[in-house]
């Protein structure tokens, strides 16, 4: 993994972590990312922390430090513990996961593995423990944080490791 | 027919979580008008994932036009004379992509950047992660794309 940046932010700072970072040199892209990235964590059913579980399980798949090393504050507000992180760090991580928990965690492996693969007993366990509107929340915000955390490898500078790091929400 | 609600697209299913889906569409069709890389070239990297993903529904839409002999020979890149050094650079860079976006190399990102620009290779890498997304979601929804809107 490149430790190197690969492209240079803009200049200035507008303080917010997205426009801010590389990505604010394709500025006509900039409202809609934050738009999204926004309406992931207001507008769907899912809870804050259901939606970080998803979030840092599929950072374990791309191999996005930073990814990983964050923790968003509306998840943590909402009961996410460092406990369950650690769990789902794990590679099968079955002991100390509710029965949709695990079932959310097999989506996202799912999704990143073989999403052309998915087996219809994973899809009638889904259909069991999740509305429709919930399960289009999952699929909605794995996508979406997969695709940007790919970008974000991708750009390189990530660091070997990185301490955990709260914050909020970009707007 | 896709087992999350029946006989919905990709499109329609995004739209039942308009909240969201919406954003992401408006995100997707941004990539097309953007300066920093050709429409074109935005287009044949999204076609490029699609057979990658053996999405033959995502490879058959037409989001923005491509001569047909690009999409006829996209499979052999690598040796097919109508596609320029330009071109090349950004499909190389989106095959890693799709498969380990952590083996990209230097030399990869600036290949594209020799083209592009460092301006070209942020549009790119974002382009690649959205239409990796609609793609993985046709596939594990089992839903179809509702056909794709021109965007040139």
């Amino acid at each position: 993994m490149a430790s190197t940046a690969r492209v240079s932010p803009p200049a200035g700072s507008t303080g917010n972590v997205i426009r801010d970072s590389a990505l604010g040199i394709v500025p006509e892209t900039l409202d809609h990312y934050l738009a999204l990235n926004a309406a992931i964590w207001d507008a769907g059913p899912l809870s804050a922390a259901e939606v970080e579980l998803a979030r840092l399980r599929n950072a374990r798949h791309t191999g996005c430090v930073m990814c990983q090393a964050v923790r968003y504050d509306v998840a943590i507000a909402d009961g996410l513990t460092e406990d369950k992180v650690q769990v789902i760090r794990q590679d099968d991580p079955m002991a100390g996961l509710s029965e949709r928990e695990r079932l959310l965690v097999a989506f996202v492996d799912q999704y990143n593995l073989d999403p052309a693969g998915i087996p219809e007993s994973l899809q009638q366990d889904l259909l069991e423990a999740f509305r429709e509107d919930e399960l289009l929340h999952l699929s909605l915000l794995v996508a979406w944080f997969n695709g940007s955390s790919r970008c974000a490898v991708a750009l390189g500078g990530m660091p070997e490791a990185m301490p955990r790091l709260e914050i909020s929400v970009p707007r | 027919m896709s087992w999350i609600a029946g006989d919905l697209n990709r499109a329609q299913l995004m739209g039942r979580l308009p909240a969201i889906g919406e954003h992401f569409q408006r995100l997707h069709a941004s990539f097309y008008p953007l300066s920093q890389l050709p429409p074109e070239t935005m287009e044949l990297c999204r076609l490029r994932l699609a057979q990658l993903h053996r999405s033959d529904a995502d490879f058959a839409l037409a989001e923005y036009p491509v001569a047909a002999g690009k999409r006829e020979q996209l499979q052999n890149w690598h040796s097919a004379a109508v596609f320029s050094a330009a071109e090349r650079a950004c499909l190389e860079l989106a095959e890693v992509h799709a498969m380990d976006c952590g083996a990209i190399t230097d030399a990869l990102a600036d290949a594209v950047k020799q083209h592009h620009g460092e301006a070209g290779l942020v549009a790119l890498l974002q382009g690649l992660g959205v239409f990796d997304g609609f793609i993985r979601l046709g596939l594990i929804w089992q839903a179809a794309p509702a056909g794709g809107k021109q965007h040139g």
